[in-house]
């Protein structure tokens, strides 16, 4: 049955590449767009995640961009049972050089153990470090501009984050100068075993200006990553969709072009079922191997993106197992959904059609 | 073998065959002629279980067509089928296009059916490397592997020269003789001759 199948592929060439061609763009864009919108999330997360359990931004605002939390909370914070050590960041943007947009973070100095430094020391006022992504961009090594203001490169760190690797990170005054803020957020850490929840009730108490949530709380319902996931989710649907559309078009035609052959099947008392089943493999076949070619491809394609020093890190897409595991099953199911009309048709012609000497 | 009674059919409001009644006994060698558009394309089709008739009866060995639960069984063991045009599936060989009617027929098996037409040397060919004759001996070879009881063919020589269409019509009369019933549909009334029973079909009627 599979030799069959092959042979009835190759007969049809140049249909099978346009399904073939149609599959992989498609299963492609589905990895890159997923890909890509999930390295976002896993970027800023990791971030978040690898500073503390507890995060603190001001209330009732819709992104870490716009928040501004009092720095001077942290000294209460630290009294808290459980909190072994709370710090500051303030999430910013600026063009710098030729680059449009450059993360800047406002770092309290015990956050600066974060970065790991490559060369040179952590920033003192009027000082920045930049990670090795964005030093590689810069045509003033020496210096940099933020804002208005001129700071001296101190030191240059990486970071396998990409915002962080293509980023700029400053002491918190400085930050707080030039966006002018306190912090943008507070993150806390706690002792093992301690009630996190309990922790963050005595946050809360402090200042009714404030919220507090553990970091994995925070994360899912980020709406920023909610935006990206749901962009994500439809960009990946019309993609599935456009996919879809192409096949069922150019299955339709094939089939209809290889009417004759099932028609000859029937009259041999080859069973519908049977025929369909035979059309069902072809397009498991197709399926397969689109996808096994998309994976490699966007493989290609994402380690080409990651290496773009334009992009200064920050499109930064991983196909993980799971995310592999649900294309492979769409890819499947897009080749054979998109089979199953015509072959359902195919399987209906009717052998009289030929016995009556219409060669279709 | 079967029985025909009262057979009719209509194409919509269109009469195609009006009260058929044949008797056709096993290994009988069966032509039937008449003009394009006479019938007896509908007639082989129906008798061939590819086509329901609006009315009438057919027996096949004490079973009436409509008790058939599993038509495409019943078609696969009991009837082979061979077309005017020969219908071998290109990116198949001979083999594999053989293969489609029987699955089961072993390598062997096939070779003897071959030898037995006189084309066992082209069982891997493709059927774009054979000629329109051996073409259509291969379609008698994939008619036959089953052993069927009853051969039908529509215009089987309607693309062949004169002496491959003699060849195969010699070949029916020799399976006929083997016992195989052998239906054909033809307008060649020469080679109709070969046939130990000639109906004509003319407007629908047997004649």
């Amino acid at each position: 049955m599979i030799a069959f199948a092959f042979k009835a592929l190759m007969a049809n060439k140049l249909k099978t590449i346009l399904i073939y061609l149609s599959l992989i763009f498609s299963i492609v864009s589905i990895f890159l767009i997923s890909s890509i919108s999930n390295g976002i999330i896993t970027m800023y997360s990791s971030m978040l995640k690898s500073d503390g359990d507890i995060i603190i931004t001001q209330a009732k605002i819709s992104d870490t961009f716009f928040s501004n939390v009092n720095i001077n909370l942290t000294e209460q914070i630290n009294k808290i049972q459980g909190v072994i050590e709370s710090s500051a960041l303030i999430v910013g943007a600026s063009p710098v050089e030729k680059l449009p947009i450059v993360a800047v973070y406002g770092a309290s100095s015990n956050r600066f153990k974060n970065y790991e430094l490559v060369s040179g020391n952590y920033p003192n006022k009027n000082e920045v470090i930049v990670g090795k992504s964005i030093y590689d961009q810069l045509v003033n090594k020496k210096e940099i501009q933020i804002a208005n203001k001129t700071f001296k490169i101190s030191g240059i760190f990486k970071s396998e984050i990409g915002f962080e690797n293509g980023g700029v990170v400053l002491t918190i005054n400085d930050a707080g100068e030039i966006f002018n803020k306190s912090a943008s957020m507070i993150m806390v850490n706690t002792a093992l075993n301690s009630n996190v929840e309990n922790i963050i009730n005595d946050i809360k108490v402090i200042n009714d200006q404030i919220d507090a949530k553990s970091t994995q709380n925070f994360v899912d319902n980020y709406n920023q990553f909610k935006i990206i996931k749901t962009s994500s989710n439809v960009i990946s649907f019309i993609a599935f969709s456009m996919g879809l559309l192409g096949i069922v078009s150019l299955m339709s035609i094939t089939i209809n072009q290889r009417k004759s052959e099932f028609g000859i099947k029937r009259a041999l008392g080859i069973s519908t079922s049977k025929i369909v089943y035979s059309i069902m493999t072809e397009s498991f076949i197709l399926g397969l191997t689109s996808f096994i070619s998309a994976f490699v491809i966007s493989h290609i394609v994402l380690f080409s993106i990651k290496n773009i020093s334009s992009l200064q890190g920050y499109v930064n897409g991983e196909i993980s197992n799971e995310l592999a595991f649900y294309i492979f099953i769409t890819s499947i199911f897009m080749a054979i959904f998109g089979s199953i009309i015509p072959a359902l048709n195919a399987a209906k012609t009717d052998p009289v059609e030929l016995i009556q000497g219409n060669k279709i | 073998m079967m029985k025909v009674t009262n057979l009719t059919h209509y194409y919509n409001k269109d009469k195609a065959l009006e009260n058929i009644n044949l008797e056709i006994k096993s290994g009988e060698f069966i032509a039937i002629i008449g003009e394009s558009g006479s019938g007896k394309s509908t007639l082989l089709s129906i008798l061939s279980t590819l086509l329901k008739p609006t009315s009438g009866d057919i027996v096949y060995e004490n079973i009436n067509y409509k008790d058939i639960k599993n038509i495409d069984d019943f078609r696969k063991n009991n009837i082979g089928f061979i077309f005017q045009f020969h219908y071998l599936i290109n990116y198949l060989s001979v083999k594999e296009n053989i293969n489609l009617a029987n699955e089961k027929a072993s390598k062997e098996e096939i070779f003897d059916l071959l030898k037995l037409l006189g084309i066992e040397n082209l069982i891997d060919k493709y059927p774009n490397e054979i000629s329109g004759g051996q073409r259509q001996r291969v379609a008698i070879a994939r008619a036959l592997i089953n052993n069927p009881k009853i051969i039908f063919a529509d215009e089987p020589t309607g693309n062949l020269d004169s002496k491959n269409s003699l060849n195969v019509f010699e070949l029916f009369k020799t399976f006929a003789n083997r016992g195989t019933t052998i239906i054909v549909a033809t307008h060649d009334k020469s080679l109709a001759e070969l046939a130990n029973k000639i109906y004509e079909v003319k407007d629908g009627k047997i004649e």
